[in-house]
């Protein structure tokens, strides 16, 4: 038997050479200074202080937009018949695509084992909640009189007038309300065993009393620890239909109508692709900073991005499958109004949305094949934002040029958004980062209990090179050294 | 309306406060006026000091508006017999436009006019209203409408009272009375009032020296002068288009700009609709811009308007042959390649043909047509001849040119104006604004402070038409009685009681002087008079046939003269028409009209130099682009219109528009064409340059008109077929079902159990497009009916029109000589309601009778229906569209159907609220529904009967035969909606082996 180590390749995923999760000797310990540390620090980092700033004021917009909206009526959005909506449900479905990424790794990575996940999913989840959040208020505040907005809630009243329970939307209501109580719930769940070490660090009385109270009273013991194991596991397998079950029936709000370009069955899968799709590109395009600013470096490695540029790659290339089918479809249904739709969208007065989409959500991803793109941060960075890009018009193209030319061509029309439109647009992503730089400063960002049991516990230093024979837990290889080398270069 | 107590408003018995009884002359002022100060004058829209302006006013008007109605003449508390509160009331009545009596029937609800319908006792009207008739009572509620009268003296406008007016005029009436009335000069629109006729007699007894002119802008003068040519005297010629099999119109609108568009359009549609016994009339028609007519020819040919007299005397050479040589010259050396085949149909249909001209063509061109129709026999048949009204009077261009002459030469002392507004539609030449202050005193009397009133030295408010006693005359000379539908909201006075002021010793009131002009003023007269009333129409009493010796060698002697038009034969033509919405600008300030598309153009809030496609591609023109273009030293700015089948090489403008006075409606809407438009060429004329001057204008088009994309117009075409199902009649004798075959239906499975109709009444319409001319009347009744907003010219920009009935138009083969289909659409009440599905909320729902109800209180306006509604019918309160809508205007609303609010959806009931009525009055009779007892707005007003509603569950019912007709289809039925509405397909009726220019239907495309 031979001892000598054993040059491989960087991506080698062979069960006897199972690459650590965290780098760098991190112990327990200085993970948990190190989460820990960012929400004791007296001060963030100034570039915290500014991205607040700029989110805050976005939000400020946001609600003055809304404001102005319920003023004066749903009329000063740029909609019109027959594009009824634009960009309020564009939005709406934009941002639910994203919450889908933060069930995603927690529930269904969980449920596969994917260990992986640990560094991102508390992060993930985060997200998530915040997304949907900002998703959630696109339709409660798009119909014409918010005032009556509660009749979509089946409320018991003596004249027995009941929601329209075949309609999509009031499917939707159901569904998205259910994510965000079944994803709320489960986010913080899993965040108890660390609010209670920031319990127990702290050092002033309010943030002991805090801590405290959100920590629910959790102490360690080895029976809260099994109740806990036992309940995360309950929740993610709850949450996991939930992941595919939302977007579909998002989808079901344009599936289920009779508008050529909406009324298709491959929608449920499809929209599910490209909401993880989404999902993980606004995940990376977080986290790149954030674990830049705040010396995460270690505990979100490499390995995660690349992982994430991997299923980015995936669910790109399904939701440009899900493109062609649609093309192919229309023509192979014979249809003439499905047919002209497509190839409206991909030739007529919105040709410009569509290419746009088209480009960034199918052909920028394939640079993914490439080792190189896939662990250089730069690349990574923009090509998560140009996936966002691409996926809020793929929102726009399906609901905006679909309607504007349907059936009738004396009613067909062409969308433009007015300035509350575009506001009210980039007041939601104010509303989106500023709960988020909160978040990562004031809960701990990374799931530290979670971080802990993918760790080394005991063997040989993490340097020590192993041969197949050797295999013991965690082997750390060669090339993460030099990845290490090359980021910080 | 049990007829209003004609005197003028007595000495109010209620006083408001001690000041009123005091009777202070500054309390007086200020309750004339109302609204005291100038914020109505001077608001602008929503300015932050318009708005706190109108916050005061509002503030001001909390305490006077309460005092304003009712007035006690109006609803009387003792309830007269018959007259049950919030019951509706129809009064026949009638207006005057242009000179020609429109009889009318007015809804009224308790005192308060609130719709315009047809009289069907009249011989104008046959029950039928166009669009200019209904809006009359947005008109009537003009909160613009000017309150007092006033004067102007050095530059200062001062508010005064009729008094005030009365002590000035007498004075000055009696230094002309001595003067046997010389210096006093009388300008009048056109009227038919024989009671004007008669006050002009006695005027002329009392004052000789007085001046009477007449003016009217659009004018059918050129008949009457053309009718002298043939006649020796002005007849006036009498059509009927149902006699025609043959139809052939020169320039000529007889469906759409021509006074008796109704009872044309009626008779026309039946001699279309006889396609079902196997034959059908063929129109032709040989225009330059596109009328209705041109929209529904089955044969129609886009020349200069300048070339059309030699087309007349091509085809006179083809009639009369050898007799006509003389004309030889004025043909041209080569005739025109389908006047062959026109001139063969005339002399197959001798006897059962029609010819006419338009209005713009000269008087030579009409009295050549009048040889021709006698050549052809067609007098008494198709064509009759009346003689017109007052055969002396000079024509009005001739008037006005006297009128300035005289003004200009300083004989004109007192001008008192009646109506109109010469000082817009003058001809410009005449520079009549700068004339007007030359005159020491004029008097105005007009509905709004317009811009002749500016320029005069005393304004009057007139009573609108709907608040006066009048009569008119019909096309035919029937007289109808004008009564009034409710007190003078704003204390004005008509011509006839301006006109008393002139020539009574003791002025009369309205009511008096009708009564005394057709002798009923005995003291036994007030049955006969009461039943005058009830009719609207006195009957016999239309102008007398008479078949005038024609004189042909002198019609075809001063043909062959005719010169050729005015201007540089080598610029573009322009060609000046009247507005299918406005008239000739008098109706700029109704929002309803403003509202409406253009039947063609789709156009709303403005009008445009229209041109063809090919004119704007020589001219490196684009749509929407701003020009200025220059005729004979003038020079308008304007935007340009690419109108496909436009005669190339010529220019339309639609007259009306651009002005600077109309009111907060109608100022700055549109481009002014009478600035180009001078006394030398009323109608067309040569040599008008167009330079391109940068920018855009943004159209507010109601239907997409820009040169659409490729695919989109692909598209377009691919489908049509099946939107609009046409044939031409041979295909339509070969195979009856053809409409039917038209689409291939894949079968109808429905997700969710279909509705039980087995109950009640099921309601249906059918849409005959085979008769509709798109003429936009049925869209107006809508409006009216349903309190559908004025949304503005910004709001349709963005595609936010309310109107919950449109008339979709499209354009069939090339862009030289397309087709035109005008199709009706409003809510089909699908009985699979794609709507009704995914509402979140119930708002929208199916009602047992089959009818797509709107639960307004319900819906939250998730605008999701609109959204799955493949007709596009539906339409969403953008914002709180009736926000501004005055206190006035709220008078006119049907109190019937619930004014809607912010944030709501809305859509075509059916006219639900007509349903409901007959249905309480059916079952209070315990009786069945009868067929055609319930009548939507659309229906009951579309002049050519296109549209029919009734039971469907009745198998005699009109609507249940035309939804078994073979015609008949569901439009987008394929998608299975099962529309409650269906639409009889058009035929057409090309000269057999011309060949259709349209290529065959693209229905190989998705068959199978």
């Amino acid at each position: 038997m031979s001892t000598k180590p054993i040059e491989r390749p960087f991506d080698a995923e062979d069960p006897g050479y199972r690459a650590p999760l965290i780098l760098g000797g991190n112990t327990f310990a200085t993970v948990t200074e190190k989460v820990c540390g960012i929400v004791e620090k007296p001060k963030p980092p100034r570039a915290w202080y500014i991205a607040f700033a700029v989110s805050l004021s976005l939000t400020m917009v946001l609600f003055a937009m809304i404001a102005y909206l319920f003023f004066r009526g749903v009329g000063v959005w740029g909609l019109q018949v027959p594009v009824g909506w634009a960009f309020d449900i564009t939005n709406f479905v934009f941002w639910v695509g994203i919450g889908h990424a933060g069930t995603l790794i927690s529930a269904i990575l969980f449920l596969f084992r994917q260990k992986w996940r640990t560094s991102i999913n508390r992060f993930a989840e985060a997200m998530t909640i915040f997304a949907v959040i900002c998703a959630g208020i696109f339709p409660a505040i798009h119909v014409g009189r918010v005032w009556f907005a509660w009749f979509l809630f089946p409320l018991p009243n003596q004249n027995l007038i009941w929601p329209n329970f075949r309609s999509p939307l009031l499917w939707d209501v159901f569904a998205v309300s259910t994510y965000m109580l079944v994803s709320t719930m489960f986010w913080f769940m899993g965040m108890i065993p660390d609010l209670a070490t920031l319990r127990d660090r702290a050092t002033g009385r309010i943030r002991q009393v805090i801590y405290g109270i959100l920590a629910l009273g959790w102490r360690g013991s080895n029976r809260q620890w099994h109740r806990y194991e036992v309940a995360y596991l309950l929740l993610a397998a709850l949450a996991t239909p939930l992941v595919l079950s939302v977007h579909s029936v998002v989808s079901f709000d344009f599936a289920v109508s009779q508008v050529p370009g909406w009324h298709t069955t491959i929608f449920p899968p499809y929209f599910v692709a490209g909401a993880i799709f989404s999902g993980f590109a606004m995940v990376m395009t977080l986290m790149i900073p954030s674990r830049q600013f705040f010396g995460l470096k270690e505990i979100i490695t490499m390995r995660h991005l690349e992982n994430m540029a991997k299923i980015i790659l995936a669910t790109g290339s399904m939701v440009g499958l899900a493109y062609a089918t649609e093309f192919f479809i229309a023509w192979y249904s014979g249809n003439p109004y499905e047919m002209f739709t497509f190839l409206n969208r991909a030739m007529g007065p919105y040709a410009w949305a569509y290419w746009i989409m088209v480009s960034c959500n199918v052909l920028v991803p394939q640079l993914f094949w490439l080792k190189r793109a896939r662990t250089s941060i730069p690349i990574l960075m923009i090509i998560s934002i140009l996936v966002n890009v691409g996926m809020w018009f793929e929102r726009y193209v399906i609901i905006v040029t679909s309607l504007s030319r349907d059936y009738l061509p004396s009613a067909w029309g062409y969308f433009k958004p007015t300035a509350v439109d575009l506001l009210t647009f980039a007041g939601s992503f104010g509303l989106f980062f500023t709960l988020f730089l909160l978040f990562v400063r004031f809960l701990p960002m990374v799931a530290m209990a979670e971080v802990k049991t993918v760790m080394r516990q005991e063997g040989p230093e993490p340097w020590q090179q192993k041969g197949p024979g050797d295999y013991r837990g965690d082997i750390p290889q060669l090339h993460d050294a030099k990845v290490i080398e090359r980021e910080t270069k | 309306m049990p007829p209003v107590d004609p005197t003028p408003a007595s000495p109010p018995t209620y006083w408001r406060s001690l000041e009123e009884r005091a009777d202070s002359p500054e309390f007086r002022e200020m309750v004339e006026r109302e609204f005291p100060g100038e914020v109505w004058e001077s608001l602008p829209p929503a300015t932050r000091r318009g708005f706190l302006k109108v916050m005061g006013a509002s503030l001001a008007l909390a305490g006077l508006a309460g005092c304003r109605w009712p007035k006690e003449e109006i609803v009387s508390f003792s309830r007269p017999a018959g007259y049950t509160p919030g019951v509706p009331l129809r009064y026949a009545t009638s207006i005057d436009r242009s000179g020609v009596g429109r009889g009318l029937l007015v809804v009224s609800y308790d005192g308060r006019p609130i719709k315009v319908e047809g009289n069907p006792k009249h011989p104008g009207s046959l029950g039928a209203a166009d669009a200019i008739d209904q809006a009359s009572i947005l008109d009537l509620y003009d909160p613009d409408r000017s309150r007092y009268p006033i004067s102007r003296e050095a530059g200062t406008r001062r508010a005064q009272s009729w008094e005030d007016f009365e002590r000035f005029v007498s004075g000055r009436l009696a230094t002309a009375r001595t003067r046997r009335g010389a210096g006093l000069a009388i300008l009048t629109e056109a009227t038919s009032s024989p009671s004007v006729a008669d006050l002009r007699r006695r005027l002329a007894e009392s004052a000789p020296e007085a001046r009477w002119f007449e003016y009217e802008p659009l004018t059918q003068d050129n008949e009457r002068i053309g009718a002298s040519i043939a006649f020796g005297k002005p007849m006036r010629p009498l059509y009927h288009l149902k006699e025609a099999a043959i139809i052939v119109c020169l320039d000529a609108d007889p469906l759409g700009a021509d006074p008796s568009a109704i009872p044309h359009a009626r008779d026309f549609a039946e001699g279309r609709r006889s396609a079902d016994q196997g034959s059908m009339s063929r129109l032709h028609v040989i225009e330059s811009g596109f009328s209705i007519t041109g929209s529904m020819a089955d044969n129609r040919h886009a020349i200069l308007s300048r070339e059309i007299p030699a087309v007349a005397a091509q085809i006179a050479l083809g009639i009369l042959g050898a007799e006509a040589s003389s004309l030889a010259l004025a043909a041209g050396p080569e005739p025109r390649r389908f006047v062959a085949a026109i001139v063969e149909e005339l002399l197959a249909h001798r006897g059962r043909s029609l010819i006419l001209a338009g209005p713009g063509q000269p008087p030579e061109v009409h009295a050549l047509v009048h040889r021709l129709n006698e050549a052809l026999g067609n007098f008494g048949h198709t064509v009759e001849l009346a003689l017109a009204p007052d055969p002396e009077r000079p024509t009005h261009r001739d008037a006005i040119l006297s009128l300035a002459a005289a003004i200009d030469a300083g004989a004109i002392e007192t001008l008192v104006i009646l109506g109109g507004n010469p000082a817009y539609d003058a001809p410009a030449d005449l520079d009549f604004a700068g004339l007007l202050p030359k005159v020491p005193v004029s008097i105005h009397l007009s509905l709004h402070e317009n811009e002749t009133s500016k320029l005069t030295t005393w304004h009057l408010p007139r009573a609108h038409d709907l608040e006066a006693w009048g009569d008119t005359r019909a096309s035919d000379g029937t007289i109808g009685v004008a009564q009034p539908l409710i007190e003078p909201l704003y204390g004005g006075r008509s011509p006839i009681e301006i006109l008393s002021i002139l020539v009574d010793s003791r002025p009369l009131d309205g009511h008096a002087i009708v009564r005394r002009t057709h002798g009923i003023d005995g003291d036994d007269s007030e049955a006969a008079w009461r039943r005058i009333l009830h009719e609207g129409v006195m009957s016999g009493t239309a102008f007398p046939l008479e078949m005038a010796a024609m004189r042909p060698a002198e019609i075809l002697a001063r043909f062959a003269s005719l010169g050729p038009p005015a201007g540089d034969p080598g610029g573009l033509e322009l060609v000046f028409r009247r507005d299918a919405k406005v008239h000739d600008g008098r109706f700029a300030n109704n929002g309803w009209l403003q509202e409406m598309p253009d039947p063609l153009t789709k156009i709303t809030w403005d009008n445009a130099a229209i041109l063809a496609p090919s004119t704007a591609r020589e001219l490196g023109l684009q749509a929407d682009d701003r020009v200025r273009l220059s005729y004979n030293g003038r020079e308008v700015d304007a935007a340009v219109y690419v109108l496909p089948g436009h005669a190339a090489g010529s220019v339309t403008l639609n007259l009306g528009y651009g002005r600077t006075a109309a009111g907060r409606v109608g100022n700055d809407a549109g481009f002014d064409f009478y600035r180009l438009r001078g006394s030398e060429a009323l109608h067309f004329a040569s040599g008008l340059s167009i330079r391109k001057i940068g920018g855009k204008h943004a159209f507010a088009c109601t239907q997409n008109h820009h040169t659409i994309d490729a695919i989109g117009l692909r598209g377009m075409e691919r489908r049509l077929g099946e939107l609009f199902r046409e044939a031409d009649l041979a295909e339509y004798k070969a195979h009856p079902e053809f409409a039917k075959h038209r689409i291939h239906d894949p079968g109808s499975h429905q997700l969710y159990p279909p509705h039980d109709y087995s109950e009640g009444p099921q309601w249906g319409m059918a849409i005959d497009l085979n008769s509709c001319t798109g003429c936009g009347a049925c869209v107006v009744a809508c409006v009216a009916e349903n309190n559908v907003p004025v949304v503005g010219r910004d709001q349709i920009r963005r595609g936010r029109e309310m109107h919950w009935l449109r008339i979709d138009r499209y354009f069939r083969g090339g862009e030289e000589a397309p087709q035109i289909a005008h199709q009706p659409v409003a809510c089909v009440q699908c009985e699979n309601a794609p709507c009704e599905q995914v509402c979140p909320v119930s708002a929208t729902v199916h009602t047992r009778e089959g009818l797509n109800a709107m639960a307004y209180n319900r819906c939250v306006g998730t605008r999701y229906c609109s959204n799955n509604c493949p007709y596009k019918v539906r339409r969403f309160n953008w914002f709180n569209f009736h926000k501004e809508t005055s206190e006035t205007e709220k008078m006119g609303m049907n109190p019937e159907v619930t004014v809607r609010g912010r944030g709501v959806m809305e859509k075509c009931t059916y006219c639900v609220q007509r349903i409901e009525a007959v249905k309480i009055v059916s079952k209070n009779e315990g009786r069945r529904i009868r067929d055609g007892e319930i009548t939507p707005a659309c229906a009951q007003t579309c002049p050519t009967q296109a549209i029919v509603f009734g039971d469907l569950s009745d198998p005699e019912s009109r609507v249940s035969k035309l939804h078994g007709h073979a015609r008949a289809y569901g439009l987008l039925e394929e998608i299975n909606t099962r529309p409650r509405t269906q639409y009889l397909a058009k035929v057409r009726n090309p000269i057999p082996g011309a060949g259709s220019p349209i290529p065959a239907d693209g229905l190989e495309e998705h068959h199978g």
